[in-house]
């Protein structure tokens, strides 16, 4: 006893207990639904069996089921045209941002610093401004659309199907451009100037530094933030419980907003399992990616 | 001089960006004073010409905000306690070693950290039912907020932890000080700050976090303010001017605790997300 205790204050047993604590909460409250989500997608779940963990095996039949639904593919590729628009939205205004705060001015710093609060403030709170911007009748985009002669009529981007996913995504656009342009502006200001200062003596101009100096040496944090970029994109959630709903009809629905409504909407919790189940496998793909970009700051 | 010009130019230029892009939140404060015939307006005005300040008296009163925004700080002071309880130590852990092991329990730690909440709920909510974990359900949340969130903390902590030279615990251990006494001693107040605005910014992400909230809590007494802004925007609302007052009030605080502490939790964000 006398010895666990001593080894608890001088030596390794407390290094131990303080790491292992923490992992085994993580793996009770994270791990285990994981791999509870997998089981029930081979299940069949409903609302009598939802208190019992030995339900009947289905084998593959959720997967079959969610694949010959009519509503699959679309979904599916609404996440595809989410997520791809949304991260080249980000990332191409966030990068043009932060090569303009780049370049030194007063208060530069604490002006890019300020872009965040699109980043910090609640999701509900994001969406519920964008659905009054995006409002058909009295939204003030479509005042200025119309203004500015973009547009004859009213876009009712929140009601109209072939738009309700691209309202989504500009308010998504809007709230994920100051977190790459942030990152991107740790990444720039790692490269060290004299690079360029070579480069204006050997007679390069503006576009051959970007390209030939910037770009390389931002190669390894502009996967990382891209990666970053997919995982949060697939994050996304509250903005479409404020805005569209996933609606009308499906049109702005996308999986992971999906996973949910078969579960809470729906009760259809098995099919709610095989949703998030096919998601996280690119997720964790992702993440991979993400984790493989930074990994030589891991293992300094 | 003209250095000078040009320094004031780049300025002005990046004064208008930025006005552009917090326009959102200006319209916000602009629409919560508005009337409810002038929110209605063509073209829509700029500035509030009668500017309705018992709005938000009214608001907080009819949509009962005062219950809704203690549920959400409940939430989010329980999440924090959790998650810096159990992360400090882990990430003072992942932070002093160097070895197979530590790159294992940091793959799974960033692993676990991007899982989507929408795509858990659902065997979350089942296994909470399952073990009765539902009939708490601010503690349901709590838990689920600290399992999704802990890893980020872990890992912004652990660059906290890395600055702190490990000669100043040697020096405490020469000295006659304990492991512990070490690390409460020493490596705990050093790494303070970072600690500080981690947990800030988890108390950010808490107090606004709407999936697991929505999912895991039903009885209306105990929601949060996420939950109750949801429900204020029914799906044919033209109350925007309340909506945006509901929005201000449940916003504000956390806006003024950001421009407050910009520096040090950008610092703090960007060396966790890249390094």
């Amino acid at each position: 006893m006398k010895g666990i205790l001593s080894s608890f204050v001088d030596g390794k047993g407390f290094d131990i207990s303080l790491v292992a604590l923490p992992l085994t909460f993580l793996l009770t409250l994270s791990g285990l639904p994981l791999i509870y989500n997998v089981l029930m997608s081979f299940q069949q779940v409903d609302l009598f069996s939802l208190g019992t963990f030995w339900r009947p095996f289905v084998g593959l039949k959720n997967y079959a089921e969610l694949f010959a639904q009519p509503e699959t593919w679309p979904i599916f590729a609404n996440t595809a045209v989410f997520v791809v628009s949304s991260i080249a939205g980000q990332f191409l205004i966030g990068f043009g941002l932060a090569l303009f705060f780049w370049t030194n001015f007063p208060g530069a710093s604490w002006l890019r610093g300020l872009f965040l609060v699109s980043w910090v403030m609640p999701g509900l709170v994001v969406g519920a401004i964008w659905s009054w911007i995006l409002s058909g009748d009295f939204g003030v985009l479509n005042f200025l659309l119309r203004e500015s002669g973009l547009t004859d009529g009213n876009v009712f981007w929140r009601s109209d199907p072939n738009y309700s996913l691209w309202g989504v995504i500009l308010a998504n656009i809007w709230f994920g451009t100051s977190f790459n342009m942030i990152l991107l502006s740790v990444g720039l200001s790692a490269i060290p100037t004299d690079l360029y200062e070579a480069a204006e003596l050997d007679g390069a101009n503006a576009w051959q530094r970007f390209r030939t100096i910037t770009l390389p040496m931002m190669r390894s944090s502009i996967g990382a933030i891209l990666a970053l970029g997919l995982i949060f994109t697939l994050q996304q959630f509250d903005l479409f419980a404020a805005i569209t709903n996933g609606g009308p009809n499906n049109s702005s629905n996308v999986a992971q907003y999906w996973a949910w409504e078969l579960s809470f909407r729906q009760y259809d919790f098995a099919k709610g399992a095989t949703v998030s189940v096919i998601m996280i496998v690119f997720v964790v793909l992702a993440s991979i990616v993400y984790v493989r970009s930074t990994r030589h700051e891991v293992r300094r | 001089m003209r250095h000078t010009f040009r320094e004031k130019l780049m300025l002005a230029v990046a004064l208008v960006f930025t006005a552009i892009y917090l326009f959102p939140l200006y319209w916000m404060f602009v629409t919560a004073l508005k009337s409810g015939s002038a929110i209605f307006a063509s073209p829509p005005a700029l500035w509030p010409a009668d500017p309705q300040w018992q709005i938000y008296a009214e608001v907080w009163q009819n949509r009962n905000m005062g219950r809704y925004i203690w549920n959400s700080l409940v939430i989010a002071f329980g999440a924090v306690a959790v998650i810096s309880v159990l992360g400090t130590g882990c990430a003072y852990v992942l932070a002093r070693y160097r070895n197979g092991w530590v790159d294992v329990g940091l793959f799974l730690i960033l692993m676990l950290q991007v899982l989507p909440a929408s795509l858990m709920i659902t065997p979350i909510f089942v296994g909470f039912s399952q073990i009765g974990l539902l009939q708490y359900p601010r503690l349901a949340v709590i838990l689920a907020i600290a399992a999704k969130s802990m890893p980020f903390f872990v890992v912004l902590v652990r660059t906290a932890f890395m600055s702190v030279p490990q000669e100043l615990e040697e020096a405490g251990l020469v000295d006659g000080d304990s492991r512990v006494g070490a690390f409460f001693r020493i490596a705990l107040p050093l790494a303070r700050n970072g600690i500080v605005v981690s947990a800030i910014l988890i108390f950010m992400q808490a107090f606004g976090e709407f999936v697991y909230s929505r999912s895991l809590i039903q009885r209306a007494e105990l929601q949060p303010a996420s939950i109750g802004l949801n429900s204020f925007m029914g799906p044919n609302t033209n109350e925007w001017n309340g909506i945006m007052a509901y929005a201000t009030i449940y916003v504000t605080p956390i806006l003024v605790a950001f421009v407050l502490l910009q520096r040090s939790i950008i610092s703090g964000l960007t060396s966790g997300a890249l390094k």
